[in-house]
């Protein structure tokens, strides 16, 4: 057996990091996911602070001109690709299975590949900050700063690179999710039984298979640029620039509704469970999500109203992207609909949850504004946008996978978060939220523009200025209470049982922490609240027979995902080493490169269920 | 029912009311010369009443919902003996609820599509043209037609224009994208490589200094990448063109401007150019009658003597330059160099006598 014969022996039962190192459990996975987005969410976190210490005042001399500019090229891009998107996949993976009934993702190893290739991708990203050549040209990446003239360090290099291993796992990720959801749900489970953050997983899903594609094409033109002297974006050579902005756009657009459904799905789910009444509307919201993705993709050139676009495709792109006002109105809407008549507990998810309802409204509404063209002239490319798009991004996605971190928590540790540090941390949390953002509307209404280093002391923008930095540092102080709150709850906390809110979904009618196989018996649902409908007794619950756990066929863990991840990563370094010397960069290619073809056709010919487990499960039969 | 509580979360609503009322009084209270809300134009002018309008509309729902989830959360908070009622949805409601919406947008929608309509229109035939060309990190402006015997007028990071005239400015760059922005005057649109775009063209409607700053990041100096519009009578307006036109008065032989003149010709001529003078480089700024001009170096210092000689000494302890000043000179992107430090070639008298030398050619 090839297995068997391997250097490295497939572990069969790995104990301590090694179980982590090889797991393909998706509860795992999701672990993973969720300490490393909230690892790089401090050090995004940390790169605010510093852009908050320069801009305290007027002329301050902090960090240099240089430094800023990767300070805020590097917030951008780890908030959105380290942050949100993996902590977003940090309940997909925990979570879906468990919401419909499965036993685990379709393709378990799969779904290993996609954490150690977003693992290794943010770390190849901020591998430059070593070599002193972070990404420095905005996370938006405009043509033609990127080109080899202008950008002459290799710090788009790491951008594209990071990124596009990054890209690769998402990608994977995305095709694994549909193909889990509409395929292992378990008997009865209908997709309008789904909770809705299935349903939002599935939509997000979608847009990832859609979207990430157009940005892998982008930054592969724009790294045959810089490095083969391609002339996809060279003006010199007659390419126009706005080619990058579509393109980056038509990804970057849906992408921003890839960062936010996960979190109206978490709050579809939340609302119900402490309002203690089912979701007002579940068809229409599950529809409002699909439609605000639909209408996502025709949305992207609304970032591009300065670029001169000519009156009608102007107008098409306001028009449009008013539209989208109206199914995410529909959706806060129908979320205040689940609090009316209700008994509503306003315990920590739910202030979370609500906290999310407001904010992001008022983010939406602001997005209206900027739909209205000849005011976004004056607002495009202002803090007034910057604050817009916290509301939607920190006030939506972070307020939400909050709210969604304390109300599953209990489900992924077996033990419950403190109530009143968790209420502390919110209140920290809203307050300087809202200190460190509002004011960016004035900012931007008086015409400071987003990223500059600085700022003439006459500009009338120092005392405002001043008010956001305070709140950013009362955001950090939140952000410390709420990691203290995480490990002490972890250690010591109330434990949890199997469903301490009283919610209506699957995944509340198993152990807290559930066993590695999830459900001994593949459930049979019902309808769309299988635990309440259970303890009113309106439908009969699931028979609980003895089932032997050994007769449970898990998939085996695996070395190959993460080795065939590490090999990916060492090509794209390759080519960074190739650059600066042409030897050794190709043979630091050609040997990742060998490692990766090992690992994937040692993991074509690794059986799904190691052969030893599958021959021992036979025995026992 | 405990109407104390809910006397408190509505006492609540209130403050949160004051609050927002009072943020709305300290905004009104702090202005910058760089405010959307101050318009000196009429381009400016249609800016701002779709601007309050829009904010109007959006601040009110967005008080109402805020007002509505308040009332919830205080109504229907957990009360013991109470239970949730059962309901599903509302059918009538959330059709409401999505046909109220679209009539909101419809009336935010048709103003918009009209003002972009009007954005886009051709100058009047009487409209002054000013070209704009963005570089990293200046201005380079030009007026063609102005210059002497139908020529072109050039200058660098300050505008010209007449009160009252149509000022129709098209932009364009040598490098990146940057974008051009007079907050009291206009809206931004981006000056981008290998294309021509048109501001809307607009009149101004009141004499002064108007500050403007590169909205697009174009690189390591984006932020000190500033500019001034300065709106004229139009009879300063003719003055300043006339001014631009004459050529200087040559400095008196062997004096300390004479001295100034000439090392500027030898070590500043290849990039800056003077009408009226041999100088006529054309990858700096253009310097003519550079004693008028209010700042130096994109708008971010005043012209007086000692900025200009700190400037001209050492533009790196100023202004981020690229990496490899001051041992080399700095490649820009476009293959032109960046300005050099002059503190290892000129003597400081050298360089005073430079900046006296620019600072004396202004227009009276």
């Amino acid at each position: 057996m090839a297995t068997n014969i391997a250097i490295l022996r497939r572990p069969l039962d790995p104990t301590g990091a090694w179980a982590w190192i090889t797991t393909v459990d998706h509860k795992k996975i999701g672990v993973l996911y969720g300490l490393t987005a909230f690892a790089f969410f401090i050090l995004g976190g940390v790169e605010a602070l510093v852009m908050r210490l320069q801009l305290a005042q007027a002329d301050l001399n902090v960090v240099s001109a240089a430094t800023f500019n990767q300070m805020f090229t590097m917030h951008g891009t780890t908030m959105i690709f380290m942050v949100v998107m993996p902590a977003g996949a940090a309940f997909f993976n925990f979570l879906v299975p468990l919401q419909i009934g499965a036993r685990d993702v379709a393709f378990p190893r799969l779904n290993a590949l996609s954490y150690w290739l977003f693992l290794f991708g943010s770390i190849l990203m901020n591998f430059s900050f070593f070599t002193g050549s972070a990404p420095d040209m905005g996370w938006f990446a405009y043509a033609p700063l990127t080109a080899a003239n202008f950008s002459t360090s290799s710090s788009v290099d790491y951008w594209i690179l990071g990124l596009q291993v990054m890209g690769v796992g998402t990608l994977a990720a995305g095709f694994n999710f549909v193909i889990t959801i509409i395929n292992m749900r378990a008997p009865g489970m209908t997709l309008m039984r789904m909770p809705v953050f299935t349903w939002m997983t599935l939509i997000v899903s979608f847009l990832i298979i859609f979207a990430f594609p157009v940005i892998t094409v982008a930054i592969t033109l724009l790294l045959f640029d810089r490095m083969f002297g391609t002339n996809f974006y060279d003006i010199t050579a007659g390419a126009d620039p706005l080619l990058w902005q579509h393109l980056f756009w038509v990804f970057g657009h849906p992408e921003v509704y890839i960062l936010i459904l996960p979190s109206m799905g978490i709050v579809s789910d939340i609302l119900p469970t402490f309002s203690r009444k089912p979701l007002f509307g579940y068809v229409t919201i599950v529809l409002a999500g699909a439609v605000i993705a639909f209408l996502g993709f025709g949305v992207w050139a609304h970032h591009m109203f300065t670029v001169g676009m000519g009156r009608w495709a102007t107008s098409a792109f306001a028009v449009a992207t008013m539209a989208i006002a109206v199914p995410t109105g529909v959706k806060v809407f129908n979320w205040l609909g689940t609090m009316y008549g209700g008994s509503i507990q306003f315990r920590t998810p739910m202030l979370f949850a609500l906290g999310f309802i407001s904010l992001f409204m008022l983010g939406g509404l602001s997005g209206v504004m900027h739909a209205v063209v000849p005011v976004d002239l004056h607002q495009q490319d202002t803090y007034f946008v910057v604050a817009h798009f916290h509301y939607v991004l920190f006030g939506g996605s972070i307020f939400g996978l909050t709210a969604a971190t304390y109300y599953w928590f209990p489900k992924i540790t077996g033990r419950m978060m403190s109530e009143s540090i968790g209420k502390t941390h919110f209140a920290l949390m809203f307050v300087g939220f809202n200190l460190t953002f509002f004011p960016m509307h004035f900012l931007g209404v008086l015409g400071m523009p987003r990223r500059i280093y600085t700022y003439a002391p006459d500009m009338g923008w120092s005392g405002t200025n001043m008010a956001v930095t305070i709140g950013a540092f009362v955001i950090a102080v939140s952000i410390a209470v709420f990691l203290y709150n995480m490990v002490r709850s972890a250690r010591v906390g109330q434990p949890a049982g199997a469903n301490p809110w009283g919610a209506a979904t699957l995944e509340w009618s198993i152990e807290s922490p559930p066993h590695h196989y999830n459900f001994a018996i593949v459930p049979t649902i019902r309808s769309q609240h299988p635990l309440w409908d259970e303890e009113a007794n309106t439908v009969e619950p699931p028979p609980l027979p003895y089932v032997d756990e050994s007769s449970i066929h898990m998939p085996s863990p695996s070395y190959w995902p993460l080795l065939l991840a590490m090999g990916v990563t060492l090509v794209a370094g390759s080519l960074l080493v190739w650059q600066a010397h042409a030897i050794a960069g190709l043979t630091m290619g050609a040997a990742s490169g060998a490692l990766a073809l090992i690992s994937v056709y040692r993991w074509v010919f690794e059986p799904a269920v190691a052969t030893e487990v599958a021959e021992g499960a036979a025995a026992h039969h | 029912m405990y109407p104390k509580q809910l006397l408190g979360r509505s006492g609540r609503l209130v403050a949160v009311g004051l609050l927002v009322a009072a943020l709305l009084l300290a905004l009104s209270a702090c202005s910058s010369p760089q405010t959307t809300f101050d318009p000196k134009s009429d381009a400016a002018d249609k800016i701002q009443t779709l601007y309050i309008l829009i904010i109007v509309i959006s601040g009110a729902i967005g008080a109402a919902v805020l007002i509505a989830m308040g009332y919830l959360m205080a109504k229907f908070r957990e009360r013991p003996g109470v239970k949730a009622r059962q309901i599903h949805g509302n059918n009538t409601l959330e059709v409401l609820w999505t046909i109220g919406p679209i009539l909101i947008l419809v009336m935010i929608g048709v103003p918009t599509i009209l003002a972009i309509v009007g954005a886009t229109r051709a100058p009047s035939e009487d409209a002054l043209h000013v070209e704009v060309v963005a570089h990293q990190w200046w201005w380079e402006v030009n007026y063609p037609g102005l210059g002497p015997d139908g020529g072109t007028l050039t200058t660098a990071n300050e505008l010209h224009v007449p009160i009252g005239r149509e000022v129709a400015i098209s932009l364009k760059s040598d490098d990146v994208i940057h974008s051009f922005w007079v907050p009291q005057l206009i809206g931004k649109i981006d000056s981008i490589p290998g294309r021509t775009n048109h501001l809307e063209p607009f009149t101004a409607s009141e004499v002064g200094v108007y500050l403007g700053q590169c909205a697009e990041f174009c690189g390591l100096a984006h932020a000190l990448m500033r500019f001034r519009v300065v709106v004229d009578s139009l009879g300063d307006f003719e003055r300043w063109v006339e001014g631009m036109n004459t050529p200087p008065p040559a400095p008196e032989e062997e004096s300390f401007l004479a001295s100034g003149q000439s090392v500027f010709i030898q070590n500043c001529s290849s990039c800056h150019a003077v009408a009226g003078t041999v100088a006529a480089g054309r990858i700096g700024p253009d310097l003519s009658r550079f004693g008028s001009r209010l700042t130096i170096g994109a708008g971010i210092m005043d012209n007086t003597e000692e900025n200009l000689v700190e400037w001209i000494t050492n533009v790196t302890a100023v202004k981020p330059v690229p990496e490899g000043l001051p041992t080399a000179l700095a490649e820009l992107g476009n293959g032109k160099q960046a300005m050099p430090r002059f503190d290892d070639t000129l003597t400081p008298a050298q360089v005073e006598a430079v900046a006296a030398y620019l600072r004396s050619m202004t227009i009276e």
